[in-house]
């Protein structure tokens, strides 16, 4: 992706990085305590790639089918968030969630409905500090469950132009002994990305002021 | 490091270039960030920079606000230059690295770990996404299962499937199992690496190989199919001829199980004469390095075969390559005895047509004789006397025939002793004018022109003759339309290898005789074939083919040669070459005197044939001579011993019992000296006479005239004996 990011310099990047981080930290630390375990989290990965090449980026790793769950965010700026497990994942998720004391009967009738309330908690735990880092408020939209395969889960969004440019920030993360692992990504069109440089700039200008 | 000091001491050591990036890392941890871990530059006072690495997590309150942040500070200066070492080796070499921690279901990757798996690069990757791309048949790049101890792995060789391109590539790893510097269980820490060159060259190498191998059997399939199928006997043996294999060929040719021939000599299995051959022959083949030999082996049976071998040595082990010729000796043999039978039965195909040509010859001369004799007979029965001589002449006339075609065939037996004798060889030609004019008829104009300064040769004037007038008849025939014939002489004097097939000694002198004429002449190919026996241009029947054999066959026996020159419508010339006579020119006397008289000699006649002792008896007594006739040896002996003298013993050489030469031995004992005259028709063993005839004896040859056999009984009668006078008891 070398030479398509040109619209942030490496200290946006580090910025937009930072409070990704930041997010995706409180989000963590909302899933740990869920599930009880230590949650392990790459470093954020913040690339302007297309829209299908964003698409390929999870699909490339991932050959089985995907669960996600979707929410829509709209402020200052605007995108998508999602949280995206393997199929086979999203079980041991729903079931670390709900405690190994509940049965396999009630695991599968309540396995979307606690990834849709995972997802909701992780995802807005996620945007909702991102936007307080940036002195900004989002309003998010109702967790929706997509299931498919990486392409599907993001042109499902209705976006006219497969080459049209997106920032797209992701996160894996994993779940020790549960095997649990899975993505956060974040999807923003370009007004949003020019809204968001210069929210970081503003950002960085107040960090590195002498505290 | 750092405790209790203001947050602007620390970022006061921080390099400028750093500054907004580590305030930026703190601000995050202060607002909640959990892991806090990032490299810069530190500026020492006295200006020199070092790298290090700070870490840390933040400690938050109930409500997720921070407490305090609890870090490390490492010095990571030598740590950079290694990884920067480590980065460019990595890249340089194309190697990937990847770590993973027990019970977590992603994999720590380098950049270039995912470039190798085609992969987008990012340093966190699901187990799953990086095992996916692996050929199911092989080791997966991330074990499931981690052993409890630490140790060292194995090199792992497994194939992909790039993720960008689809593109299939070898790749291996090797990497250990080691202590979790964080948690309790091990750590995966591997590499890998792209070996799909050299992987495709050891399967080029190995299909090569395989290639090669296959090549190696194919032929080796091919040798042992030859051993196998092949009709000719292929065998191993030792230095000592002994069989250490033999292919299916010997026991079909000899019969022998293939169980009994391993580890039997060659020379045991060889046909008992020629066991030595064998072994002599595989001497020679030790010696030499090979030997190539016929040899006949023995078959189940007991019968021979016979076998052509060919045996190469190298070092102690000899191979033998045998092919079975008994057919084809067979064969040859069946070929032989057809080629003699050909030569046979041509041979009788010439004796019939031998046979043939005499009995017609005969036949003509029988009637003329059988039909003078009637006429005569039956003139005299009614006494009509006049003119019965003529028919005596003609009878006569073909008697004489009948024994110059006997005397042919003898020549050409070479069974006829030659009478040579000087001979006035002008002469005889001039004295055949008459013979040879009655012979060729009116059509030919004869010339005959002996030189006068002839030398005399040493041959047999009557053989001569009939070589003169043998030439004279061909020649005439060859004339049908008439032309000339000549004979003429001259004297010639030949060195050795002068004229072919003439034996000389130094220089010698000879008597040349041309008979030539004008006639239709022969080719070079009939030239070729004019002396051999039976050889003629005649239709069947009306010659005998000895013609020309019988000229050549006499001029060889005088010493002499013979020599034909022809050209087809140009006419023959056949020159006949008889030595010269040392003794000059003492002439055969011959015919025109009166038949000499006996005076009451008393001469014993030995003859078993009864008219032939008749007629000699009878002419014996009408020349005046006292004859006693015995039939056999026996009675001969008898004979002799009843009587006290003999003036002359004439006696048949092919007597039954005792021959007439033993008998004249036996006669001489008797009476010492007494003379005696061979009367001989075929005598194999009278042809050198000198030999057969001791002094005192002489010889005539039947069929004989009388007056012949009266000048020859006064010759000897009148020579005398010394022996006879020597001997005391005479």
């Amino acid at each position: 992706m070398t030479g398509v990011n040109i619209s942030l310099d490496e200290l946006e990047r580090d910025a937009l990085t930072e409070v990704v981080n930041i997010g995706v930290s409180r989000a963590a630390s909302s899933l740990r305590k869920m599930v009880g375990r230590q949650v392990l989290l790459s470093v954020p990965s913040v690339e302007i790639v297309t829209q299908a090449a964003a698409a390929a980026l999870i699909g490339q790793r991932e050959s089985e089918d995907l669960v996600a769950v979707k929410q829509e965010f709209e402020g200052a700026f605007s995108g998508r968030a999602l949280l995206i497990f393997p199929e086979t994942k999203s079980r041991e998720l729903a079931r670390a969630v709900m405690g190994d004391e509940a049965s396999a009967e009630q695991v599968s009738e309540l396995e979307s409905e606690a990834l849709a309330e995972t997802g909701n908690v992780i995802l807005n735990n996620c945007l909702g500090t991102m936007a307080n880092m940036l002195k900004q408020s989002l309003k998010m939209s109702l967790p929706e469950i997509i299931r498919g395969t990486g392409e599907r889960l993001f042109s499902e969004t209705g976006e006219p132009d497969e080459g049209a440019l997106v920032l797209f920030l992701y996160i894996n993360f994993s779940v020790q002994d549960r095997n649990i692992r899975g993505y956060i990504a974040m999807l923003m069109d370009l007004p949003s990305m020019a809204a968001l440089k210069v929210l970081i700039a503003d950002f960085i200008d107040r960090v590195t002021e002498d505290v | 490091m750092v405790r209790g000091v203001p947050t602007s001491r620390f970022f006061a050591n921080i390099a400028a270039d750093d500054q907004k990036r580590i305030r930026l890392a703190v601000a995050g941890i202060l607002a909640g960030a959990e892991v806090f871990s990032k490299d810069y530059r530190l500026v020492k006072g006295d200006g020199t920079m070092r790298w290090v690495h700070a870490s840390g997590k933040a400690i938050l309150s109930q409500d997720d606000l921070p407490l305090k942040f609890i870090g490390d500070l490492v010095d990571i200066t030598e740590q950079k230059r290694v990884q920067e070492q480590l980065r460019i080796a990595q890249s340089a070499g194309a190697i990937g690295t990847f770590e993973h921690a027990r019970g977590f279901g992603t994999v720590t990757v380098s950049e270039q770990f995912c470039r190798l798996l085609g992969l987008h690069p990012t340093r966190i990757l699901p187990v799953a996404t990086v095992n996916q791309l692996v050929h199911p048949a092989d080791r997966p790049i991330i074990e499931p299962i981690l052993p409890e101890q630490p140790r060292p792995d194995s090199n792992i060789e497994f194939r992909i499937t790039r993720a960008d391109t689809g593109e299939h590539r070898w790749l291996t790893r090797r990497g250990e199992y080691v202590r979790d510097l964080s948690g309790p269980g091990l750590r995966y820490i591997g590499v890998a690496y792209d070996i799909t060159a050299s992987k495709l060259n050891e399967e080029r190498l190995k299909r090569l190989n395989e290639g090669l191998s296959e090549s190696v059997k194919e032929r080796t399939r091919d040798r042992d199919r030859i051993w196998q199928n092949s009709r000719d006997m292929l065998a191993v043996t030792d230095q000592h001829g002994r069989i250490l294999d033999a292919n299916p060929a010997w026991p079909a040719i000899l019969g022998i199980e293939f169980s009994d021939l391993v580890g039997r000599g060659m020379s045991e299995l060889a046909w008992p004469d020629d066991a030595e051959l064998v072994r002599g022959n595989f001497v020679d083949t030790l010696r030499e390095g090979s030997a190539a030999f016929e040899s006949r082996i023995k078959h189940a049976e007991g019968t021979p075969r016979w076998v052509s071998w060919t045996a190469s040595r190298e070092s102690e082990t000899i191979y033998l390559y045998g092919r079975h010729v008994t057919r084809e000796k067979e064969q040859e043999s069946a070929l032989r005895e057809a080629e003699a039978q050909l030569r046979q039965s041509q041979k009788m195909e010439a004796v019939g047509q031998l046979t043939g040509g005499i009995a017609h010859d005969f036949n003509n001369m029988l009637t003329g004789i059988m039909g003078a004799l009637d006429i005569i007979k039956r003139r005299l029965a009614s006494g009509r006397l006049e003119g019965v001589e003529r028919f005596m002449d003609a009878a006569t006339a073909s008697a004489q025939r009948a024994a110059g075609l006997t005397h042919r065939l003898l020549a050409f037996s070479r069974r006829q002793p030659l009478d040579r004798k000087p001979v006035d060889v002008r002469q005889l030609i001039l004295d055949m004018r008459e013979l040879l004019d009655r012979s060729l008829g009116e059509q030919v104009e004869l010339r005959v022109q002996p030189s006068p300064d002839c030398w005399a040769a040493v041959t047999d004037a009557n053989q001569l003759e009939n070589a003169l007038l043998n030439l004279a008849i061909n020649a005439r025939d060859a004339m049908p339309d008439g032309g000339q014939l000549s004979i003429e002489t001259h004297n010639i004097a030949l060195v050795a290898g002068e004229m072919p097939g003439l034996i000389i000694q130094g220089k010698q002198d000879f008597v040349a005789i041309t008979v030539r004429d004008t006639g239709v002449g022969m080719s070079a190919e009939v030239l070729e074939k004019v002396f051999e026996p039976f050889f003629t241009t005649k239709p069947i029947g009306q010659g005998t083919g000895l013609g020309l054999s019988m000229v050549y066959g006499f001029t060889q026996q005088s010493g002499g040669g013979v020599d034909i020159k022809s050209k087809p419508a140009q006419g023959t010339a056949i020159t006949l070459y008889l030595p010269r006579s040392p003794a000059e020119s003492q002439i055969d006397v011959r015919r025109g005197s009166p038949v000499p008289q006996g005076a009451g000699e008393s001469v014993l006649v030995v003859e078993d044939d009864s008219s032939v002792r008749l007629l000699v008896v009878e002419v014996l007594r009408d020349l005046g001579y006292s004859a006693i006739e015995a039939v056999n040896a026996d009675l001969a002996i008898e004979k002799l011993r009843q009587n006290d003298h003999f003036d002359l013993m004439i006696s048949d050489v092919g007597l039954p019992g005792m021959n007439g030469r033993q008998l004249a031995e036996v006669a001489r004992d008797i009476h010492p000296g007494l003379k005696v005259l061979f009367i001989t028709g075929y005598a194999a063993n009278a042809i050198n006479k000198n030999e057969f005839l001791a002094d005192g004896m002489d010889m005539i040859s039947k069929p004989f005239d009388l007056e012949q056999l009266a000048r020859k009984i006064r010759e000897m009668l009148a020579v005398v004996m010394n022996t006879a006078v020597i001997v005391p008891d005479s």
